[in-house]
């Protein structure tokens, strides 16, 4: 029998069925479907159960119990819009200015940097867009120093992010004014980040499952890292939490994207509140405390 | 502009592994930082399941508790898993519940135990082996279950066991699912548990 | 019952999805408005999100246990520090509640729990009168 509707593209999968999914989900990421999201669900359920084959949602849910072929990743990455452009999930940026650098900024000693990472950065979105954000929001922002390292895992990636050349889609978040002030347009319509500001990034190579390459990269006040943790096995994203934990100064906080916890991987982090955002702080000082 | 350019970064120093006495003896250190970082590195030195374990009952530091199931994890279920599942008897909630995250990562070298430990005089070791079947495969885990549910007298046992059983969602779990809510009619949470599994199962398509 | 009075709001933080729906069962039937969480950490996101006049905690669940939460929730500024808090355990030892009080909590109750008992408690946690 078939059990996916290809004229609609819906699973025939009854409702306990979705149910059943989603506190699956719920149990290993946390993330929460409400009742109205049904049909969605169930369109990505169709589409996962067409690429693995599954002639059954009974199939398919004893695939995705096993983290076969890493379905866990693939059924998240459907539910999921992992478009990287610039000032993507703008409401941390609002929450590092209004309130994270207002914490940290006065600890800091007369030339004591402070240290922004993004990581993964992909091809450069999200550093760029942290950078461009002071600039324009943070009225202190020529009274310190601030590096802004852009790590990945992936070479090709952090070429792209060093050249800097963006399509008019990346930049669809940007007022005309910002991108005139800080892109060039170029011939084939395209644009390219001013040299002046690509020169103040860092791009390293890192893998932040790796405690050897993170450990190379230390001290930071606050950490980006979003939309990756949950991609990974348990294993793996338990010792990554460590590795970005031992990245950042006692104090230092961590972002993580909108739908992604850290209440499925550790304890280590002190959970705050901040208008804008759920931020993840390490603990100041004796960490007995 | 006044984003600053930072020079690149050093390379990372190549040095020789130290000795792994001296880590080992880190862990006892009264830094808190140092027996962090020594937890943390004893992840990558193959026999040092022992020592970790050792360090796991003094240590008063959630943070360090943690770092060190990390490591046991990365060392792997054969080294570690001995050394783990007496944790689960353990009087310390820290530490039962760090055994029991630490050995569901390791499947293959909990699959010649869980037999026993779902046999365990002990009815909270009962509810952690039921929880460590959740990363079992599903007709592992349902036999298993099934088998247990057959002849399990507590009901917070029967419980845990329902409760997976209703995740993996397999009509062949009803009827020893049946016998178990006959069983304990008078227990309230397990007839609701057991009404509500069933009840999903007979809405589930075969 | 007088619908014009303002429900309470319940956490129920348990990592059986069984037994957060039993507790929800109980006490939606009894103007109590019910969200979620399944550990301590998800807990402490959700109670600096949300104001709840009351919370059911679990002792064992992963990432971050039920003594834990409450030490952490007891430790901050504010009204998170007083929440009433009814803990629910499996384990019944006189140590296993000295830990829970120690920790924070306002009531001990030993699994299996009924669902009358979760009202009356949870009623006077909150003030309800039954």
């Amino acid at each position: 029998m078939n059990r996916i509707d290809i004229q609609r593209g819906l699973a025939d999968v009854t409702d306990e069925e979705v149910r059943r999914l989603c506190e699956f989900v719920y149990r290993k990421t946390g993330m929460i479907f409400a009742e109205e999201k049904r049909y969605y669900i169930n369109r990505r359920l169709a589409e996962r159960m067409a690429a693995t084959e599954s002639t059954s949602f009974q199939v398919y849910f004893a695939t995705l119990r096993a983290d076969a072929d890493n379905e866990i990743e693939h059924l998240i990455n459907s539910f999921t819009v992992n478009e990287t452009y610039f000032y993507r999930e703008d409401h941390q940026f609002r929450c590092l200015t209004s309130t994270l650098l207002e914490v940290i900024a006065p600890k800091k000693r007369a030339g004591e940097p402070v240290r922004i990472w993004s990581v993964p950065c992909s091809t450069g979105e999200e550093p760029y867009s942290i950078a461009i954000w002071l600039l324009e929001n943070w009225d202190k922002v020529d009274r310190y120093e601030i590096e802004i390292v852009g790590s990945d895992i992936d070479t090709t990636a952090l070429r792209a992010a060093e050249t800097g050349i963006y399509s008019e889609r990346a930049l669809m978040r940007l007022s005309q004014d910002l991108i005139a002030r800080y892109f060039t347009r170029l011939d084939d319509g395209r644009y390219r980040i001013l040299p002046d500001l690509s020169d103040t990034i860092q791009f390293t190579r890192a893998n932040i499952v790796d405690a050897a390459q993170t450990g190379a990269h230390r001290n930071f006040d606050v950490i980006f890292c979003r939309n990756i943790l949950m991609y990974f096995d348990d294993t793996s994203r338990r010792l990554a939490a460590e590795n970005l934990y031992e990245s950042l100064r006692p104090g230092g906080f961590m972002c993580l994207g909108h739908t992604e916890s850290m209440s499925r991987i550790t304890s280590l982090f002190d959970v705050c509140r901040f208008s804008d955002a759920i931020v993840y702080r390490r603990p100041l000082g004796d960490p007995h405390g | 502009m006044p984003l600053k350019k930072r020079e690149s970064s050093h390379a990372p120093e190549g040095r020789a592994p130290e000795p792994v006495e001296v880590v080992v003896g880190e862990l006892r250190h009264p830094d808190p930082e140092r027996r962090w970082s020594a937890a943390r590195r004893l992840g990558e030195r193959p026999g040092a399941a022992a020592a970790l374990a050792a360090a796991l009952p003094g240590e008063a530091d959630p943070r360090i508790l943690e770092a060190i199931f990390t490591s046991l994890i990365r060392l792997g279920g054969e080294e570690s898993a001995p050394f783990l599942l007496p944790l689960l008897r353990s009087d310390e909630a820290a530490l039962r519940l760090g055994a029991i995250e630490a050995l569901e990562a390791m499947p293959a070298a909990l699959a010649a135990h869980i037999e026993g430990l779902l046999q365990d005089p002990d009815s909270d070791v009962r509810i952690f082996a039921v929880e460590l079947t959740r990363k079992m495969p599903a007709e592992q885990a349902l036999a298993l279950l099934c088998r247990m549910l057959d002849r399990e007298d507590h009901p917070n046992v029967c419980a845990a066991a329902v409760d997976v059983l209703a995740e993996i969602g397999s009509a062949d779990a009803a009827p020893c699912l049946d016998r178990c809510r006959a069983r304990f009619a008078g227990q309230a949470f397990l007839t609701f548990a057991i009404t509500q599994a069933l009840d999903g199962l007979s809405r589930t398509a075969t | 019952m007088d619908e014009t009075v303002a429900k309470s709001r319940v956490l129920v933080i348990d990592d059986s999805a069984m037994v957060r729906r039993y507790i929800r069962d109980a006490l939606e039937r009894s103007r109590f408005e019910v969200q979620e969480a399944f550990n301590g950490v998800e807990a402490m996101e959700r109670v600096l999100s949300t104001r709840f006049d009351l919370l059911v905690v679990d002792v064992n669940m992963p990432k971050m246990d039920g003594y834990a939460f409450l030490h952490a929730l007891r430790g901050r500024e504010g009204e998170l520090a007083t929440i009433p808090a009814l803990m629910t355990s499996t384990e019944a030892g006189p140590q296993d509640m000295a830990a829970a009080y120690a920790a924070g909590a306002n009531y001990y109750l030993v699994k299996p729990v009924s669902q009358d008992d979760l009202i009356r408690y949870a009623n006077a946690l909150t003030g309800h009168s039954p």
